[in-house]
């Protein structure tokens, strides 16, 4: 079970190089075969990203719903992320017990 | 009943009330939009605040490119909703739906034009986001 991730982006946006780095570092964590991603140029789709109700950049959709507007903190987008996978049904989704040390995942399997 | 709600008002008035010209109130009296205005003893015309609403709603619907006639039926059922002739509710039911998908494509409108709005603030260097829309509007 994957989850679909979409990070809006746009010219200009001073945030939008330090939310897809904080993105690919946590698809790094759980695995590309997990979280599917890309980044949305919002003048290329600009219907796509007002139909998401995106109002600014930049933002981030999981399964084709707005669920973070700003930069995003790596612990509210773990979480988010774990929430989305194990609603799936994914087992060995990463919890909010879970830590990073260094470039380790350390995952609570308690 | 109080006296704001027995206020009068000169052609003139409603004139700049409105916005509407005054030919055009005059127009609006004639073909029944609005019932006989009352007079003063010396003939002038006299709104009052029941005419002043049936004008804006008028406009409301004018802005919405109702016809004048639709307009005119649409007013019959303000008057009296309930002895409406069928036909009279058969276009309100019509023309709300109209008004409801004008609200949708207006929202979405805002929405764009508000993402639009914050992109051009996240930027200090004026507005590339603009110059942006420009080369892709001419390169599709």
């Amino acid at each position: 079970m994957s989850i679909k991730v979409e990070l809006f982006s746009s010219p200009g946006c001073r945030s939008c190089g330090q939310a897809r780095e904080t993105l690919r570092n946590l698809v790094g964590e759980f695995g590309e075969s997990r979280i599917e991603w890309r980044t949305v140029d919002v003048l290329e789709e600009l219907d796509h990203a007002v139909a998401l109700g995106v109002l600014a950049t930049p933002a981030i959709a999981i399964d084709g719903q707005l669920r973070f507007t700003g930069l995003p903190s790596v612990r509210g987008l773990r979480a988010e992320f774990t929430r989305r996978l194990a609603a799936k049904g994914g087992t060995e989704a990463v919890t909010e017990n879970d830590a990073i040390d260094g470039n380790t995942l350390k995952v609570d399997i308690t | 009943m109080s006296d704001h709600h027995q206020s009068r008002f000169r052609i003139g008035e409603v004139a700049r009330l409105t916005g509407l010209s005054v030919d055009t109130l005059r127009y609006y009296e004639k073909i029944k939009l609005l019932r006989p205005v009352g007079r003063s003893l010396s003939g002038v015309r006299l709104y009052d605040r029941h005419d002043l609403s049936r004008l804006r709603f008028v406009q409301r619907a004018k802005a919405m490119n109702f016809s004048l006639e639709e307009i005119a039926r649409l007013l019959e059922m303000r008057e009296d909703p309930q002895h409406a002739r069928d036909e009279v509710r058969e276009l309100t039911h019509q023309k709300l739906a109209e008004v409801e998908n004008q609200m949708k494509s207006l929202e979405t409108l805002r929405r764009e034009l508000t993402l639009l709005v914050n992109l051009c603030h996240a930027t200090r260097d004026g507005c590339p986001i603009i110059e942006d829309l420009d080369v892709h509007s001419k390169s599709g």
